[in-house]
C-alpha cells in the first residue's frame, strides 16, 4: 500500500493530541452561501496530520459536519443521498439500534441534540487556557464576518488534575485511553496489542480502511463511502457521544460490594473494567496492580484471552474484554478484527477526589468519540451487540457493567476459582453508572474535500 | 434425516392463496392484514399448542424480477408459508393445531386452496402434509432440548443467580440449609408458561 499523505488527513483522525483542555462547539450553519465561505477562511487554521517537526503547536483546529450540516453546504443531491444510511439518519434516529432507550432516550437529551440543531463539530484543543481562549476567539470571529455559522452550544472538556497533577484518569478514577489500533501506514510508534492478532501470536496493523475512507479495509474492499471519491478520500466517520457518569452511584456500589467480596473494592473495581485502576491489565495481573506492567508500552496492552476461557483471571464480562475482545471468540482473533474502533476525547467537570461529597447531578463525565470507516459495522455493533447485549460471550442478555443502559436490577459475574482468594462472586442489583446526554454521527472529511465543499465544487458525476 | 434434528421437528409448509377476482380485498392482502395483528409472545396461538419452539406466517407473493439476463418468472400462485420448529412428531402436532387452536388455524388457511377445515381432523392432517416441503435448516436457537426443558433451565438459571446474589458469604451450614429450602421451593414451582419471554424467578 502507498504511504499516506498525512497533510490530507485532518490530524484529529491520524492521533490523539493528548493537550490538556479542549472545547468542542457545536455549529449551526448559515443555509446560503455563507456556509461555504465560512469553510473556506477556517481552512488554513485546520490541523492536519503534518510532522510537528518544530514541537506541538499551542492549539489544533479540526471540523467535522453532520448530514443536515453537509446539506446546507449545499453538496449536491447525488453526493448526499451516497453516505450510509447510518449516517444520513443521524444518532438520534439510530436510538433503537444502539439501545439508547428508556433513560438514555433522545427524550433526555440536552436540548441541542434533541432538537438536531448541531450541523458541525468544531474541536479545539489546547496546551493552555489561554490558547484556547485566543484560539476560539479567533474562530468566533471568522464566523462573525463570514456569517456562516454560529455557536448553538458547546463543551469544554479537560485532563483531569489528582493531586495537582495532569493525568490520563477519567472520574471513576481509572486510566484511560489505551489500546486504540494500530493501522497500515500511519507513522506511529506501535505497541504489541494494538492492531489485529496474526496466527504466529504477533500483532499487526489493522488494515487502513478500517478507519479512512478510500482505502483497502479487513475485508480487502473499499469502506462504503460517499460519491465522487475525492469527497470521501482520506475522511471517516466520527461518533459524539455525551456521556454522564453517576460518580457516586459508582463508589457507594463498590464500597458496598467491596465489603461482600473477598478480594475487596479495589480488585472488584478492577474486574469490572478489566484493567486496575491504574491501568493494570487484570488479564496480565489478576491479584494487584503493577506499575511496571502499566509503563511498559510492550506489556500494558499485549495481551489476549485465548487462555482464560473461563474468565478467571478477567472476567468475561468485564468492560475491555466486552470492547475488544481480542481473541476471546476464537478464530485467532479475526472475528474481531473489523469491528475496531478509534476513541478520542477528555473528561468534563471537576475531578472529586475519593472522600469528597459527591452528587450524581453534578456535570461530571466523559465527551467521547469514536472514529471508523463504517458506523454500522463497527461502532453500532460493538454498542449495540457487545455493549448492550451478551450472547456473544454466552452472557444471554447481560449488558456491560460499565457502560449497560440500565435502571438497577443489572448483573455481573466475577468468574472464580477454587483458590479462596479469587471466589466467583455475582454483583447483583448493578445501578446504570453511565448516562447518555447527546450527540450525533459526522463525517470528518479529509482536506481536498474540505476545500471541494468550500468552494461549491464537489461533483458526484 | 430431513424434518427432523435431534428431538425437534422442522416443518415447512406452502399452501396456494386462493386467487379471486372478484374479491372486494384480495386474499393475500387479507391474509397479511390478519397476520399482521396476530399476538406474540403468550398471547401468541402457538403458545396453546405448547411443543412450538418458533413458528413463523408469511406471505410469499412472487419471484422478483432482476432483469436482463434474467428471465422473467413468476410463481404459479402466492403462498402462504408456515414454518415451526416443535417437539414430537408431525401427526400428533398437526392434531393440536386442528383441536386446540380450530378457530385461529381456520381464519389463517381459510384464505388458501382446497383448505378443508379443522373440523375434520383427518382431512386437515392430509392437506397440511399435502403442502409440505422437506426442511433441512432448523432455527438456530433451538437445541436438542424441549421446550418445557429450555424454559425450565432458563427459570432455573435465573433462579439461582439470585439465590447466588442473596446468599454468596454465607457460612455453610447457613449456606446449605438456604440452599435446601431453595431447592424445594424451586421444585416446587410451577412450569413457566410457554412463550413467556421474561425471567419467571421464584
Amino acid at each position: 500500500m502507498s504511504k499516506l499523505n498525512e497533510t490530507d488527513i485532518q490530524g484529529f483522525v491520524l492521533r490523539g493530541y493528548n493537550f490538556p483542555l479542549a472545547r468542542y462547539m457545536f455549529l449551526h450553519l448559515a443555509d446560503d452561501d455563507r456556509a461555504g465561505q465560512f469553510l473556506d477562511r477556517l481552512l488554513p487554521s485546520i490541523t492536519t496530520g503534518e510532522h510537528w517537526d518544530d514541537g506541538k503547536p499551542d492549539s489544533t483546529v479540526n471540523i467535522a459536519f453532520t448530514h443536515k450540516g453537509l446539506r446546507r453546504l449545499r453538496l449536491p443531491a447525488a453526493s448526499l443521498l451516497s453516505f450510509p444510511v447510518e449516517f444520513l439518519e443521524g444518532m438520534q434516529a439510530r436510538s433503537a439500534v444502539l439501545g439508547d432507550t428508556g433513560r438514555n432516550a433522545p427524550e433526555r437529551w440536552e436540548s441541542i441534540w434533541r432538537e438536531e440543531r448541531v450541523n458541525a463539530w468544531l474541536g479545539v484543543n489546547a496546551m493552555s487556557e489561554q490558547a484556547l481562549e485566543s484560539c476560539c476567539a479567533d474562530m468566533l470571529r471568522i464566523m462573525e464576518e463570514t456569517g456562516g455559522a454560529s455557536v448553538v452550544g458547546w463543551q469544554d472538556a479537560a485532563a483531569l488534575k489528582v493531586d495537582g497533577q495532569l493525568t490520563t484518569k477519567e472520574h471513576f478514577g481509572f486510566t484511560d485511553g489505551f489500546g486504540n489500533p494500530d493501522y497500515l501506514g500511519f507513522e506511529r510508534s506501535t505497541q504489541p496489542g494494538q492492531g489485529k492478532l496474526m496466527p504466529d501470536g504477533s500483532w499487526a496493523p489493522l488494515a487502513t480502511g478500517e478507519l479512512l475512507l478510500g482505502y483497502a479495509d479487513e475485508g480487502g474492499e473499499l469502506p462504503v463511502a460517499p460519491i465522487p471519491h475525492l469527497l470521501a478520500n482520506n475522511g471517516t466517520f466520527m461518533v459524539y457521544r455525551k456521556l454522564h457518569q453517576n460518580v457516586a452511584a459508582f463508589r457507594r456500589y463498590l464500597e458496598e460490594k467491596g465489603r461482600q467480596y473477598v478480594g475487596g473494592k479495589e480488585k472488584l473495581a478492577a474486574k469490572l473494567v478489566g484493567r486496575w485502576r491504574d491501568g493494570t491489565p487484570v488479564e496480565l495481573s489478576p491479584d494487584s496492580p503493577d506499575p511496571a506492567i502499566v509503563m511498559d508500552k510492550k506489556r500494558n496492552v499485549n495481551f489476549t484471552f485465548g487462555n482464560d476461557n473461563a474468565g478467571t483471571r478477567c472476567p468475561i464480562g468485564a468492560h475491555v474484554r466486552r470492547t475488544n475482545p481480542r481473541d476471546a471468540f476464537g478464530f485467532e482473533g479475526r472475528l474481531t478484527n473489523r469491528r475496531r474502533i478509534t476513541r478520542r476525547g477528555l473528561p468534563y467537570g471537576p475531578y472529586a477526589p475519593e472522600g469528597a461529597e459527591v452528587r450524581d447531578d453534578e456535570e461530571r463525565g466523559v465527551a467521547f468519540m469514536v472514529l471508523n470507516a463504517n458506523l454500522a459495522r463497527q461502532f453500532e455493533f460493538v454498542q449495540q451487540q457487545w455493549i448492550e447485549y451478551g450472547n456473544d460471550s454466552h452472557l444471554g442478555n447481560e449488558k456491560d457493567p460499565l457502560l449497560g443502559n440500565r435502571d438497577e436490577g443489572g448483573s455481573f459475574l466475577i468468574q472464580g476459582t477454587e483458590d479462596p482468594k479469587n471466589p466467583p462472586f455475582l454483583c447483583g442489583a448493578l445501578p446504570g453508572f453511565v448516562e447518555l446526554r447527546g450527540g450525533d454521527y459526522f463525517f470528518i472529511p479529509g482536506m481536498t474535500a474540505l476545500k471541494m465543499m468550500s468552494t461549491g465544487t464537489v461533483d458526484p458525476r | 434425516m430431513p424434518n427432523e434434528s435431534g428431538s425437534v421437528y422442522g416443518l415447512t409448509i406452502l399452501s396456494p392463496i386462493i386467487d379471486d377476482p372478484h374479491a372486494r380485498i384480495s386474499h393475500d392482502l387479507q391474509l397479511r392484514m390478519h397476520l399482521g395483528a396476530l399476538p406474540r409472545g403468550e398471547d401468541s396461538p402457538f403458545a396453546k399448542v405448547s411443543s412450538t419452539h418458533m413458528a413463523r406466517l408469511t406471505v410469499m407473493n412472487d419471484v422478483v424480477y432482476v432483469g436482463m439476463p434474467a428471465c422473467e418468472e413468476h410463481l404459479q400462485s402466492q403462498y402462504l408459508v408456515f414454518e415451526s420448529n416443535f417437539d414430537g412428531d408431525l401427526d400428533t402436532y398437526l392434531r393440536r393445531m386442528a383441536t386446540e387452536i380450530p378457530d385461529h388455524v381456520d381464519s389463517v388457511w381459510s384464505h388458501c386452496i382446497g383448505y378443508p377445515g379443522a373440523g375434520d381432523v383427518a382431512a386437515f392432517e392430509s392437506y397440511m402434509k399435502k403442502c409440505q416441503l422437506t426442511t433441512t435448516f432448523y432455527f438456530a436457537d433451538v437445541n436438542d432440548k424441549t421446550v418445557q426443558q429450555t424454559l425450565r433451565a432458563l427459570q432455573t438459571q435465573a433462579a439461582v443467580a439470585s439465590f447466588i446474589e442473596r446468599n454468596q458469604g454465607k457460612p455453610a451450614a447457613e449456606l446449605q440449609n438456604a440452599f435446601t429450602k431453595f431447592l424445594g421451593k424451586l421444585r416446587a414451582a410451577p412450569d413457566p408458561r410457554p412463550g413467556s419471554g421474561k425471567d419467571q424467578s421464584i
